[in-house]
């Protein structure tokens, strides 16, 4: 039992080492792909938390009504409120991480 | 990005941060596990009886989401979620660096789940049944379609449990770094220390002002994020999990989940 859980903690020290993260390229000057890369992203987020905003809240009317409703399901309307919550969010995350890669990243020169 | 980083206070030469600190966070937890199971009782006192609770809050969303049979499925599910949930805090910490903040580790996390729910399919029914239910029911000529419409988004799952951790965790550090930029001498603080009164007004004012925001706002949010990006995943892993099983009751067993 030892020896396999020492064997098993070597494996998993040794496997991660070989995934290293790539650094991200610099941008040449003088290109007008930059700023347009900006606008969109700044754009792109708003619209994206505006849009995210409003489902959040069709979702979290509907789960305060309910809830209203029926006191004793309050627990369970929670919970699946909180994950519908989450899911919603994670479109605007979505759009957060392209906005990042179109900043950070700037794969179009 | 090279402005707004700042490197952790602890690096091995050679291997990559998010590595470092993904054992940093194993550290943690093989140390608490340690830790509980020192004395075992029968009456659990101090860190058996937290992890105790822990591990029975856990057992009670999986009977909750899969059922009773759901149970075996305990260690990986309690294992990814104090995993992700450690690993966020620890991001937290000023001066260490969070593993979930590095697309690295949510990916792996995300592929772990993607290969373990459908081998717990496969396992459960057999490779031939569990394929034949990707085409759902509807009726032959719709099938071909049916199948691919669900490759799609059974491959689109893993790319979303990833980017979900990911985005939500780097969102909050970008969120600090700027704020930290704004204040810094460069910016707020610079401008309060530099002697003119417009400066010490705007300056002074502001900077105590993004203080009592990022103290009294900011962090716990981001304490409540790690915390609720946590539980979804570990949630989605069950519905996932709960979908591949079920397929088997598709014809006439009802589904009686637990309750408490």
């Amino acid at each position: 039992m030892r020896r396999s859980l020492i064997l098993a903690g070597l494996a998993v020290l040794a496997v991660p080492g070989v995934a290293l993260a790539q650094a991200p390229a610099a941008a040449p000057a003088g290109s007008w792909v930059g700023p347009f890369a900006v606008l969109v992203a700044g754009f792109a987020m708003a619209i994206a938390a505006g849009l995210c905003a409003l489902g959040q809240g069709k979702a979290v009317a509907s789960a305060v009504d309910a809830m209203a409703r029926q006191p004793g399901a309050a627990a369970r309307i929670q919970t699946a409120m909180i994950i519908g919550l989450a899911l919603i969010e994670s479109l605007a995350i979505y759009v957060l991480v392209v906005a990042m890669i179109l900043l950070f990243v700037q794969p179009i020169q | 990005m090279n402005v707004i980083e700042h490197p952790p206070i602890f690096r091995l030469p050679g291997i990559p941060d998010h590595v470092t600190y993904t054992w940093a966070v194993m550290a943690i937890l093989a140390l608490a596990a340690f830790i509980a199971s020192r004395h075992v009782a029968l009456v659990p006192r101090g860190m058996q009886n937290f992890f105790e609770v822990v591990l029975e809050q856990f057992q009670q969303l999986i009977d909750d989401v899969i059922g009773l049979e759901g149970r075996r499925f305990l260690p990986l599910i309690a294992t990814l979620g104090l995993f992700i949930l450690v690993a966020n805090l620890l991001g937290l910490v000023p001066g260490m660096y969070g593993p979930t903040t590095n697309l690295n580790t949510t990916a792996a996390c995300a592929l772990v789940v993607f290969f373990s729910y459908h081998y717990i399919g496969v396992r459960k029914q057999g490779t031939l049944t569990y394929l034949k239910h990707f085409m759902g029911p509807v009726p032959w000529w719709l099938k071909p379609m049916m199948f691919v419409i669900e490759l799609i988004s059974h491959l689109a799952r893993p790319l979303s449990l990833t980017l979900r951790l990911f985005g939500n965790m780097v969102g909050g550090h970008i969120l600090l770094a700027i704020i930290f930029f704004l204040m810094g001498l460069d910016g707020l603080i610079g401008w309060a220390l530099s002697g003119s009164p417009l400066g010490v007004v705007v300056g002074g004012v502001g900077g105590l002002v993004m203080i009592v925001f990022t103290v009294g706002f900011l962090y716990p949010l981001k304490i409540l994020v790690s915390f609720l990006q946590a539980f979804i995943f570990v949630m989605l892993t069950m519905l996932y999990i709960s979908g591949a099983i079920e397929e088997a009751e598709h014809h006439g067993g009802e589904h009686h989940p637990a309750h408490h």
